[in-house]
């Protein structure tokens, strides 16, 4: 093991030409050589404080330095970028094999797996660096608060070891110059993911979610597996340099941009497909999505950075990386659009239905996913990498901004048990930034989220053939609408009233008087009291006397000011660069990537808002670029207005809404959304039953069959044994009388043999 | 089946037997009728069977008079096998008595008249040792068998007896005046004595003329030529040997090869002895022909068997030198038997004596 | 008898008197021994009916030294000897130990190991 490193190691010069060795690195190389780098120094770091037992922030601080550092690096990287560059740490694999002469004469190819430990930065990897590094930074310094309960158990340096570890990964994940690389960070943050999400180890739950969200994960990794092995099979690399500059890659391409789908044989259309089944694996698409909900189970800043902001990106990130492998199918991207349809439509009814918050939250994380899947399907590869950008700030901002009321109000979620906590003492900031949040994840005119949405929408209208994909998103804008505000005019305004979730004990225990204090020394909290009044006179009906609503540090608020400020600041970038108005900034950064169109750029992949379509799709006979700002815009504004009508208008309790009236006149469709359509019962039936059944089955066959015959040749013995015991009296009289009777029994035999 | 099997047997040894010729040395025909001596074997079983300690009901010397007869009725077909083989009644005489003894070894309850009749066996055996010129071995087995180790049984037999009350003193111990399955051990050991002695007495040799030592004369004169200093003295006490004549010892005097004695008189002259002038005295006696065996042929035996009893001395010392405690139930049965010792003898000889 | 013994060069045939006789006596000791064994149960009288069946065997070897008109029979007589006495004197040994725990001759009392 530790040769093999070394051997790396002294292989590190001549493997590094292609990107300048390290001690003459290409201009860059280092600072973006430094991101892993400096996220494993935090590993390392947070290990040594769990072994050292430290029990104080510190490792929440380290995390927090070092991620901030990497992305200084990565912002660094940006500033100074002047076109993709390529830097190599060290050679990883390289296997050879073949070469001999076989038997029947010949020679045998000499193939060659070789992959370094090397970095591809270009626009599209920075794109996702900076939004991963920065959002991590952020909810590393979220985290250092809310995750102040485990301040003194081993718990919190195990949590910020797998954050920075994530973040490694990730960063590994996204940056990486081969397949192999990438695949290391795939598996790496699944990893981080199942570790985190278990957090909780001693929840049966987290446990349960934990070992889904692995094994669901695995279905996914299996297959881009598969497909990475597929493209070695093929192509003889890995590296996506080699790949895309391959001549027989480039004439499948020609054939697929030329419409000539047949003289593509069928198994290099099926990596797309298999590249395909790992992108929904990790990015919680139908029908592989169950997980995503499940691992709510996880502490929230998890949740937000790994299964709302980040993590989950990682098949969008896949699908652009491989676009162009992706077009050599002539099924692969339909079906990405209508999968990302499906989900969408699918996670945004569940979302309706749902009661906790963190849940519907993560429903929505889902139904947007479905989004970006949608708009890479319909080629709008620039529209879906704008959206995972913009989401990724306004759903971790949703995501801190839940997990501050569960923080204050000790683990409740339910929405009807939890009622203008806006108005509550110390919880302004919360409920701001929350409402800043909502707007955006409802596409309410002219934010980010808006913009984002339009794009995918627009194009999938604009995509010929595409329009149904159209609708059903266009149909799950109102609900995503309707259902975030739903939330919000729940929680954060209408009556004050709450009811402490269960864990109250466990925190107030947690929270040492020292972090209470620390808390409360802040002025913008001073009226505690107040808050303790005001926790009385409304609280009366969860009968939890006592208990005190804990409005948010300053850690925390800081956080959610900063996204909440960046949900804002980046539709600015919508409106510069060469695609000022669709996608601008970020558009630029994906078309100038291996994301962005062919170079060969005939009508099939160019993208849909450049123009050049030779036929060009409409909505109801308009251009859908044109009046698509309108009508999204129109159908996100009464989403919400309904969820005003229902949720808030004249809503006088928390517990109930005019939406209950509704209840009855949709029949049992909102029971069967509450338990999410049925979808895990249905696995369930589908795979866990027939396994379940088969296991039985087998064990009854083990049982029965195989330790039966291990078992009957362990009873011959004992039987024969036990029948025989008795002459083993322990007398020594028998065993004489024994030994004479054989002796003479034996010559017995010599004698009649003799005659 | 089994009848034609033993029918074919008995063929079998017929023809065997036909084929023997009755010279000295050489095979001869079969001593007893096979029939007979199967029958005689089976009442011998029955008889120590019967003669075998046993409660109640005790026909012990039925038993012992049935095995004896059938033992006597063998030697006497022994005997009558042919006038060529007229027995030697000094064999009869110690064969009865070593069977006997040993019949009644086994047969009596009492350990030390065991052990005494054992010593009657040992003594018969010695006598048949004698008759068959091992003089050396007889009195070697009386000394070590029935000078040593019987007496040493006799010691244990004592150490390791309850001493007897004066009311009971011809109580027996359960375990001595009961045999344990004594139909299987007769049987068992009836059928091997059959076995062999079918085989035995399937065809049979004589034995040669002469006692041991008298080995072929070549054999005989080897064993001389190691021994001038005796083949002198004999020479001398016969007065063969003249006055400063001599036999030299350092040289070879005896050549065995020739058969001839090298005699030297006091001028240095020799002359030559041939056999057939050589006295009759002058012969290899048993203990010099053991003993020539033994240190001479076999010199690491002898050490062998001193290494064994030294270590059996050391065992035994070891072993007897351990102090042991009477194990829960003897002493449970001790205390028992002591306290039904006093009250009532009858329910104490339940657990103890069966006599 | 006599003149037996003091035979220095016993010429006396003794052709009457076959192997097989001495051999059955030697055999039929031993089978005695063998009963004695196998049916007496008082520890001393097994051990004397071990001696038994070594007698036994010395007659034989005995026998077949004479018959053989060498010493190496006898000279594996004294082994039998040896052994017989080194037996007594363990197996003795033993014996006084055995009793003193159980106060009790019978070979059946130690049958602990037992299947």
């Amino acid at each position: 093991m530790l040769s093999g490193i070394l051997n790396s190691l002294a292989a590190l010069m001549p493997a590094a030409e292609a990107g300048g060795d390290l001690l003459h690195p290409p201009k860059g190389a280092m600072l973006m050589l430094a991101v892993p780098v400096l996220t494993l120094v935090g590993v390392l770091a947070c290990t040594i404080c769990a072994v050292a037992r430290v029990r104080t922030k510190l490792p929440a601080w380290i995390s927090v330095a070092c991620l901030a550092g990497a992305f200084g690096c990565v912002l660094a990287t940006f500033l100074g970028y002047e076109g993709p560059r390529h830097a190599v740490g060290f050679e990883w694999i390289h296997l050879q094999w073949g070469g001999e002469t076989p038997r029947g004469g010949g020679q045998v190819p000499i193939r060659a797996l070789h992959a370094n430990f090397g970095l591809y930065v270009d626009t599209l990897t920075l794109l996702w660096m900076l939004f991963v590094t920065g959002l991590a930074t952020l909810i590393a310094l979220y985290a250092s608060e809310y995750m102040a309960g485990d301040v003194r158990t081993a718990g919190y340096s195990r949590f910020f070891v797998a954050f920075n570890l994530f973040v490694f990964s990730m960063s590994c994940l996204v940056m990486a110059d081969n397949l192999l690389l990438l695949y290391l960070g795939w598996e790496g943050v699944g990893l981080c993911s199942y570790l985190l999400i278990g957090y909780f180890y001693k929840k049966p739950s987290a446990v349960a979610a934990a070992k889904k969200a692995f094994i669901v994960n695995r279905i996914g990794d299996l297959g881009l597996a598969l497909g990475i092995m597929l493209i070695f099979v093929k192509f003889g690399t890995v590296e996506y340099a080699t790949l895309l500059a391959d001549s027989k890659f480039q004439g499948f391409l020609a054939a697929a941009t030329a419409g000539d789908f047949a003289s593509i044989p069928w198994d290099i259309q099926l990596i797309p497909a298999l590249l395909m089944i790992g992108a929904f694996g990790k990015s919680a698409q139908f029908p592989l999505y169950v997980w995503l909900p499940d691992a709510m189970e996880g502490p929230t800043p998890v949740s937000a950075l790994i299964h709302a902001a980040t993590m989950v990106t990682a098949g969008v990130f896949l699908i652009a990386r491989t676009f162009w492998v992706f077009q050599v199918s002539e099924y692969a991207l339909p079906i990405v659009a209508w999968i990302g349809a499906i989900t969408a439509l699918l996670a945004a009814t569940i979302g309706m239905a749902q009661f906790d918050i963190k849940r519907i939250m993560a429903y929505s994380t889902v139904s947007q996913l479905g989004y970006m899947f949608a708009g890479l399907g319909v080629m709008t590869s620039v529209g879906a990498a704008f959206h995972v950008f913009t989401h990724a700030f306004f759903k971790a901002l949703l995501f801190l901004a839940c997990g501050a009321v569960m923080h204050g109000f000790a683990g409740q979620l339910d929405l009807r048990k939890l009622s203008g906590v806006q108005k509550m003492p110390g919880w302004r900031i919360v409920g701001v930034t929350m409402l800043v949040g909502c707007l955006n994840l409802a596409g309410f005119p002219l934010l980010a989220g808006f913009w984002s949405k339009d794009m995918i929408l627009a194009q999938a209208f604009a995509e010929p053939g595409y329009s149904a994909v159209g609708w059903v998103l266009l149909l799950t804008a109102g609900l995503t609408a309707y259902y975030t505000f739903r939330v919000y005019f729940r929680v954060f305004v209408g009556p004050q009233h709450f009811e402490p979730g269960d864990e109250v004990h466990g925190h107030d225990d947690a929270h040492g008087h020292g972090d209470h204090g620390h808390a409360h020394a802040e002025p913008a909290h001073d009226g505690h009291g107040h808050g303790d009044h005001a926790g009385h006179a409304h609280g009366s009906g969860g009968g939890q006397h006592g208990f005190h609503p804990h409005p948010p540090g300053w850690a925390i608020n800081l956080v959610l000011v900063v996204l909440a400020i960046g949900a804002f600041a980046i539709i600015p970038l919508n409106f510069i660069g060469e695609h000022a108005g669709h996608g601008g900034w970020a558009a630029d950064m994906v078309h100038h990537s291996t994301a962005g169109p062919l170079p060969a750029g005939a009508g099939h992949a160019a993208e849909g808002h450049g123009g050049g379509h030779a036929e060009h799709g409409t909505f109801l006979g308009m251009d859908p670029h044109k009046v698509m700002y309108y009508v999204s815009g129109v159908v996100g504004i009464v989403g919400i207005g309904i969820a005003f009508v229902l949720h808030l208008a004249g809503r006088t309790e928390a517990a109930r809404s005019r939406a209950d009236g509704l209840l009855p006149a949709l029949g049992p469709i909102p029971g069967w959304a509450q338990h999410k359509w049925y979808v895990d019962e249905f696995y369930d039936f589908l795979i866990r039953t027939p396994l379940w059944v088969a296991a039985h089955l087998f064990h009854l066959v083990d049982k029965l069959i195989v330790d039966g015959l291990v078992n009957l040749f362990g009873f011959i013995p004992r039987a024969l044994g036990k029948a025989i015991r008795p002459s083993q009296s322990g007398v020594l009289h028998g065993y004489a009388l024994a030994m004479a009777g054989g002796v003479a029994f034996l010559l017995l035999i010599v004698l009649m043999a003799a005659l | 089946m089994k009848g034609g099997r033993v029918g074919s047997i008995l063929i079998a040894l017929d023809r065997a037997r036909a084929r023997r010729v009755g010279q000295p040395g050489q095979r001869l025909t079969p001593l007893i009728n096979q029939v007979a001596l199967y029958v005689l074997l089976a009442l011998g079983a029955v008889g120590v069977c019967v003669a075998l300690p046993r409660k109640g009901v005790n026909p012990q010397p039925i038993g012992a008079l049935l095995a004896a007869g059938a033992g006597g009725l063998v030697m006497l077909l022994l005997g009558l096998a042919g006038p060529e083989h007229l027995p030697n009644i000094y064999f009869y005489v110690f064969g009865a008595i070593a069977l006997g003894g040993a019949l009644r070894v086994i047969t009596h309850p009492k350990p030390v008249y065991a052990a005494l009749y054992f010593i009657l066996t040992i003594l018969a055996s010695a006598g048949l040792f004698v008759l068959l010129a091992a003089e050396f071995m007889a009195f070697a087995l009386v000394i070590v068998y029935a000078g040593a180790i019987l007496i040493t049984y006799l010691f244990v037999i004592m150490l390791a007896t309850q001493s007897p009350t004066e009311e009971e003193a011809d109580r027996l111990e359960d375990y001595d005046a009961v045999a344990r399955e004594p139909v299987a051990a007769t049987a068992s050991g009836f059928v091997l004595l059959g076995v062999l002695t079918t085989m035995l007495f399937g065809g049979v040799k004589t034995l040669p003329a002469g006692a041991a030592g008298a080995r072929p004369e070549a054999a005989r004169d080897a064993l001389l030529a190691r021994m001038p200093g005796k083949v002198e003295s004999v020479l001398r006490t016969e007065g063969v040997l003249k006055d400063g004549e001599f036999v030299d010892r350092g040289g070879s005097a005896v050549d065995a090869a020739a058969g001839t004695i090298t005699i030297t008189d006091a001028k240095g002259g020799t002359r030559v002895l041939p056999r057939d002038q050589w006295p009759e005295r002058l012969s290899v006696r048993n203990i010099e022909g053991v003993g020539f065996d033994l240190l001479a042929d076999h010199p690491g035996a002898i050490e062998i068997a001193g290494v064994i009893l030294l270590m059996a001395m050391l065992g035994a010392v070891v072993l007897a030198r351990k102090q042991v405690q009477l194990d829960e139930e003897a002493k449970a049965r001790h205390a028992a038997r002591l306290a039904g010792g006093l009250t009532d003898p009858a329910s104490a000889g339940a657990g103890g004596a069966g006599a | 008898m006599m003149h037996l013994l003091a035979q220095a060069n016993p010429p006396a045939p003794m052709h009457a008197v076959t192997l097989g006789h001495y051999l059955f006596v030697s055999a039929a000791m031993f089978a005695i021994g063998l009963i004695g064994f196998v049916s007496r149960r008082n520890l001393i009288i097994m051990f004397l009916c071990t001696e038994l069946m070594f007698q036994a065997a010395g007659i034989a070897l005995i026998a077949f030294s004479r018959f053989h008109l060498n010493h190496t029979g006898e000279t594996f007589v004294i082994f039998v000897l040896t052994v017989a006495a080194a037996e007594a004197a363990m197996a003795l040994a033993l014996v006084v130990l055995l009793f003193r725990r159980r106060e009790s001759l019978s070979g059946e009392e130690w049958a602990s190991m037992k299947g």
